[in-house]
């Protein structure tokens, strides 16, 4: 879930900042790569700001609850607020590593601007992409300070595997801690190796052939 | 379209890092030269005409269709030009075979109403490209690259065809190879082109009318008969490696020579050149530097050299580096350019109208 609501969005921002220059472009890089470097509760305490009844997501201001604080939307907001910048700045990377000429090409054989990125640009920076959501995916399974703030720790509501690891560490659970310690290590070790695997085979084909 | 009607309109300023291009050119050469060095902008003024490049001043129009027209806030991207890009670099599409890429401009050849499939087919034919179909285009030689970018843009159904540096990454035999598609596809397709190039053999093969671009600007023009053998051009044009560029019929084919008749209404004239693949009647697209030509006032005789073709003085010019004489063998053949010390053209007492023989050998021809 969490992938889905960054890919879409973290796609269309990564392009932007790959290709595009624009008033403002430095503020907007950094501000997508904050939560990468602030510690986590703070995104989280800043999200609980922003959805709290008089935040400016809030029932106060909308006029209407989104009901989003210790439920599952909760958790998939603070997942994916820590993970976009890493899917963008993947993804900017995969797209930066298309020379733009190749679309030039498209253009001169008749595509449209909108052509051209979905059937060259796109196709080329497919790995990198998939290469982008894989660690998102990874970043969001590994996500705990700001979730629990937001989303809080109910079993069976908003326990993620990085929360459901800690109440059974803290409640000396070790049989439980220990699986889950397994299963992290497993889907970090697949999913960040697919990623190196990609991203070296994507880096092979980008350039064009000249 | 009369054939009177210019082609291309175009008045163009579109400043640069280091000069502002200046163009202004109406004209109506099918085959268009822009010849200069290396920086001159030739590059620029191609993507500009490709629609690959914004933000210049005037207008541009092809075929009587306007294009840009910056008063009226007109700008046509390529893909509304209708035009074929061949860059220096090719830039294949690596997520595409050879058959994929060819096949990338279909949808707007068959938007434009061209039979893509007779097209498709006799681009594979031409280009000879029925070999590589299958392949990864990483996988390609240099010269394969070069024949399926020129295809991927054929196939397209281009109006106009634009060739940046077609032969510039390729060796000299790869080249020579290149140039004969070149040709045949010139004579096989009739697509209007203009050809960027730094170098006046393949311009001098290939074109109608060369325009010389300095520092973004058109400083000389004409026919390429005419342009490299100018006295302001020569020094120019010799040291980006101009030739004596000539064709001939193949007459005769000797173990390792061969024998070209250049075209001439009145006496044949015949050379002994290298041997080159081709069977009697093929034409031959040959060369000869003009300082591997000697002179002689009088038949000379006892000579090792295979070719010693009368001729007749039409001018000795001298520039800032050189001395340079015009030698004409025939009316339909273009003439000659001999470089000469001032001391022999003093002691030979070459001028104007005097007749000569141009002594050269068999291997200084290359084909």
């Amino acid at each position: 879930m969490t992938c889905l609501v960054v890919a879409v969005p973290g796609t269309a921002l990564a392009y932007l900042l790959a290709r595009r220059s624009f008033f403002g472009k430095g503020i907007l890089s950094t501000i997508t790569t904050l939560p990468l470097v602030l510690p986590p509760t703070a995104v989280g305490y800043l999200l609980l700001r922003l959805f709290a009844n008089d935040g400016l997501l809030g029932a106060n201001v909308l006029g209407i609850d989104l009901n989003i604080l210790l439920t599952w939307k909760a958790v998939v907001i603070a997942c994916s607020a820590m993970s976009f910048p890493l899917f963008v700045r993947t993804a900017r990377v995969a797209f930066e590593e298309v020379n733009p000429r190749l679309e030039d090409m498209g253009r001169s054989l008749g595509f449209g601007a909108c052509r051209a990125f979905a059937s060259i640009t796109l196709p080329l920076a497919s790995r990198g992409l998939v290469a982008a959501a894989l660690l998102a995916f990874t970043r969001a399974l590994g996500e705990f300070g700001a979730t629990v703030i937001i989303a809080g720790n109910i079993p069976g509501q908003t326990q993620t595997l990085a929360s459901a690891l800690f109440s059974a560490q803290q409640s000396g659970n070790e049989s439980v801690a220990n699986n889950l310690l397994l299963v992290a290590l497993g889907v970090g070790f697949v999913t960040v190796y697919a990623t190196e695997h990609l991203t070296r085979k994507s880096q092979k084909t980008k350039g064009g052939s000249r | 379209m009369s054939e009177n009607s210019n082609l291309f309109d175009l008045s163009l300023r579109l400043p640069l890092d280091r000069f502002e291009l200046n163009i202004e050119y109406t004209g109506s050469a099918r085959m268009l030269g822009v010849f200069g060095v290396s920086g001159s902008g030739k590059t620029t003024l191609l993507e500009y005409i490709a629609g690959l490049r914004k933000g210049g001043r005037g207008c541009l129009s092809f075929s009587g269709e306007s294009w840009e027209n910056s008063k009226e806030g007109l700008f046509l991207w390529a893909d509304k030009r209708r035009i074929g890009y061949v860059p220096q670099d090719h830039w294949l599409f690596p997520h595409r075979s050879v058959r994929g890429n060819l096949e990338m401009g279909k949808r707007r050849a068959l938007e434009v109403g061209v039979d893509f499939e007779a097209i498709f087919e006799r681009v594979v034919e031409v280009l000879e490209l029925q070999s590589t179909f299958d392949s990864r285009v990483d996988r390609l030689s240099g010269g394969e690259r070069q024949r399926v970018a020129l295809g991927r843009a054929l196939c397209s159904g281009p109006q106009l065809l634009l060739l940046d540096e077609p032969l510039a990454s390729l060796d000299r035999t790869l080249r020579r190879r290149i140039l004969r598609f070149l040709i045949r596809v010139r004579d096989t397709f009739d697509i209007p082109m203009v050809i960027v190039s730094h170098n006046p053999m393949e311009l001098q093969v290939l074109c109608d009318e060369i325009l010389v671009l300095e520092e973004g600007r058109i400083v000389e023009r004409g026919s390429p008969e005419e342009i490299f053998r100018r006295k302001s051009m020569f020094d120019t044009a010799k040291e980006q490696g101009f030739e004596n560029v000539f064709s001939g019929i193949l007459v005769e084919s000797l173990d390792r020579t061969i024998t070209l008749e250049l075209e001439h209404e009145g006496q044949p004239v015949r050379l002994r050149v290298p041997k080159v693949e081709g069977s009697v009647g093929d034409r031959v697209i040959a060369s000869l530097a003009s300082d591997d030509i000697l002179i002689a006032t009088e038949k000379p005789t006892g000579l090792s050299a295979r070719n010693c073709i009368p001729a007749r003085i039409e001018g000795v010019e001298e520039t800032e580096l050189r001395q340079f004489a015009i030698a004409s063998i025939g009316e339909a053949i273009p003439q000659f350019v001999v470089e000469l010390t001032q001391d022999a053209i003093d002691e030979l007492s070459l001028k104007p109208g005097i007749d000569v023989y141009l002594v050269f050998k068999t291997n200084a021809v290359k084909v």
